[in-house]
């Protein structure tokens, strides 16, 4: 693909990504065929400070975990009031990451 | 996050022993003149009861064997004593058979939970059930 156009999808997604993902990102999407360009350029990425910021505010019902996917965390999270109150405050920490990774995860289905 | 079968089994491993551990925390602290723990973020700073408040209390009542008290305290209690009784099992099984039959069983859920038609009634029964929390007053 076009290195201006990569340039400008990495410009404008970074923050949806882990720093360390963002040189291999590049590489891939330089290496691919211009083709997958529509997909991934509307691909629906969760930005991780709208899930920190409910990760914070309804971190003990789980509203977090669902959002990203993972139900059967989000379930543990409701059942037991976040953990004790315990895994909520984990989370508020670990949230950005997690949904960093799941992104990664994303646009790994139009990578390769 | 991509949960490997270990990562898994050891995150639910540990969340059953720390419940066990709280269980039987509570059912020593209930007999002292102590003022019950409470950890539940969302009643500390509101005073209204979250969906799942009462579990342990729900729990402790089932110990003895008062399933009407049980369900009128917190009918979650119930989930929560099934998976805290059968997750255990199924694992030390998973692993004695050396397969991985819980962690597929967690993947289908999953996606089975995340179907309209499954996450919606669920939805609305936890809506009600915390209406009914909050109107007892948990």
């Amino acid at each position: 693909m076009e290195a201006q156009k990569v340039e400008m999808f990495i410009m404008s997604n970074s923050k949806f990504f882990e720093s360390h993902q963002i040189n291999g990102i590049r590489e891939r999407l330089i290496a691919i065929d211009d083709s997958k360009w529509a997909m991934i350029s509307t691909i629906q990425l969760k930005d991780p400070t709208t899930i920190l910021i409910v990760s914070i505010l309804a971190g003990s019902l789980g509203i977090d975990r669902f959002m990203l996917g993972d139900t059967g965390l989000g379930i543990g999270k409701l059942l037991t009031c976040g953990g004790l109150g315990i895994w909520t405050i984990v989370d508020w920490f670990s949230i950005q990451k997690a949904t960093r990774e799941k992104n990664m995860q994303k646009i790994q289905q139009f990578l390769y | 996050m991509v949960l490997s079968r270990n990562k898994l089994y050891s995150i639910l491993i540990m969340a059953c022993v720390a419940g066990y551990i709280w269980v039987c925390f509570n059912m020593v602290n209930k007999q002292s003149v102590l003022e019950p723990v409470e950890v539940c973020f969302i009643k500390h700073f509101t005073n209204i009861p979250c969906p799942s408040c009462g579990s342990t209390r729900a729990i402790l009542s089932l110990t003895k064997g008062n399933f009407n008290e049980a369900f009128n305290i917190n009918p979650m209690g119930f989930l929560v004593a099934f998976i805290m009784l059968f997750t255990p099992l199924w694992i030390l099984l998973d692993i004695v058979a050396k397969k991985n039959t819980l962690l597929t069983f967690y993947q289908n859920l999953e996606t089975y939970l995340k179907r309209p038609k499954i996450a919606i009634p669920l939805l609305i029964i936890i809506m009600i059930n915390w209406i009914w929390n909050i109107n007892k007053g948990v």
